[in-house]
């Protein structure tokens, strides 16, 4: 009987639960979209500063992370012995027999 | 997750379905600094980005922020912009994109915030909204509709977007394509996929009334 409603789950019906979701209205923005996006980009305009990370803008920070990256990028010749300017005292030869 | 963002870099790579000779001259506008060429893209725009933002995201707030951030992106890269993909599928491939990131963002604030919640740091409560409706309620098409909706949402990304795409904004399957990045095959398939996922958790939710 052709008047019997489809079961659920049955094909009919999830062809009508589609049929149903393409029919519904598209969401749409509020009104002055265009304002809000030209508030938007003027606001990035203005403080280009903040597209940075907030803790990368204080400069104690900053200065903390200078600080550490010379730190760790250093080649370590304060570590090393002393230079060759003062060669190594030479083993006296008494000693070597 | 295999989608990532993949925004001008790989324009050169996607076909240009039905790219007009309007959107073409719209973008020479815009690449010389037109202010009203900008106006003309959001206006002809808009709709499609929020509402795909919106049909992703399911909050008029978080929509309209991603909306936002799409034309903001787009005036700032513009210059980059090659025309070699329709200006339709670059939008709203940032949409889906940038709404996706976002999804992501506010699901992490939330398990954040739900943590700090159990350790006391907020007097916040955070749990999801009950679902007062009575069981017979939901058999109703608009609660079937809901339902519809609240599982596309537990989809894995790609085939959420592909599904809304078809389904919501009623995109080809080569336009998919194209924003997907990927061939007309894998969006068939990312749709069956996605289609009997649905079915199969509306039955399921039904058969449990």
């Amino acid at each position: 009987m052709s008047d019997t409603p489809p079961r659920p789950g049955s094909d009919a019906e999830w062809e009508a639960l589609l049929a149903q979701l393409r029919q519904q209205p598209l969401a749409q923005p509020r009104p002055f979209f265009y304002a809000r996006v030209q508030a938007r980009l003027q606001a990035q305009r203005a403080a280009p500063l903040a597209r940075l990370p907030g803790w990368l803008r204080r400069p104690a920070y900053a200065a903390l992370l200078g600080a550490l990256v010379l730190a760790v990028s250093g080649d370590g010749a304060a570590l090393r012995a002393a230079p060759a300017a003062s060669p190594p005292a030479p083993v006296p030869r008494a000693l070597t027999h | 997750m295999a989608y990532g963002l993949p925004l001008l870099a790989t324009l050169a790579e996607v076909p240009a379905p039905g790219a007009g000779a309007a959107d073409a001259e719209l973008v020479a506008q815009l690449q010389q600094g037109s202010e009203a060429a900008f106006r003309t893209l959001v206006a002809r725009f808009q709709g499609r980005v929020y509402s795909t933002a919106f049909s992703l995201l399911r909050s008029a707030e978080e929509a309209e922020d991603v909306a936002q951030e799409v034309f903001v992106e787009v005036y700032q890269t513009i210059g980059r912009f090659r025309g070699e993909a329709a200006l339709s599928t670059w939008l709203y491939r940032l949409a889906t994109s940038r709404a996706l990131h976002h999804r992501r963002r506010l699901n992490t604030r939330k398990r954040f915030a739900f943590f700090t919640s159990l350790l006391g740091f907020t007097n916040h409560l955070l749990h999801d909204v009950p679902d007062h409706a009575h069981p017979q309620a939901l058999l109703e098409e608009a609660q079937q509709l809901h339902l519809l909706h609240l599982h596309i949402g537990r989809l894995p990304a790609q085939q959420q977007v592909a599904f809304t795409l078809r389904y919501e904004q009623e995109l080809r399957y080569d336009e998919i394509a194209a924003v997907l990045d990927t061939s007309v095959a894998a969006v068939e398939s990312l749709l069956y996929r996605a289609r009997h996922t649905l079915r199969q958790h509306l039955q399921s939710t039904t058969r449990h009334v």
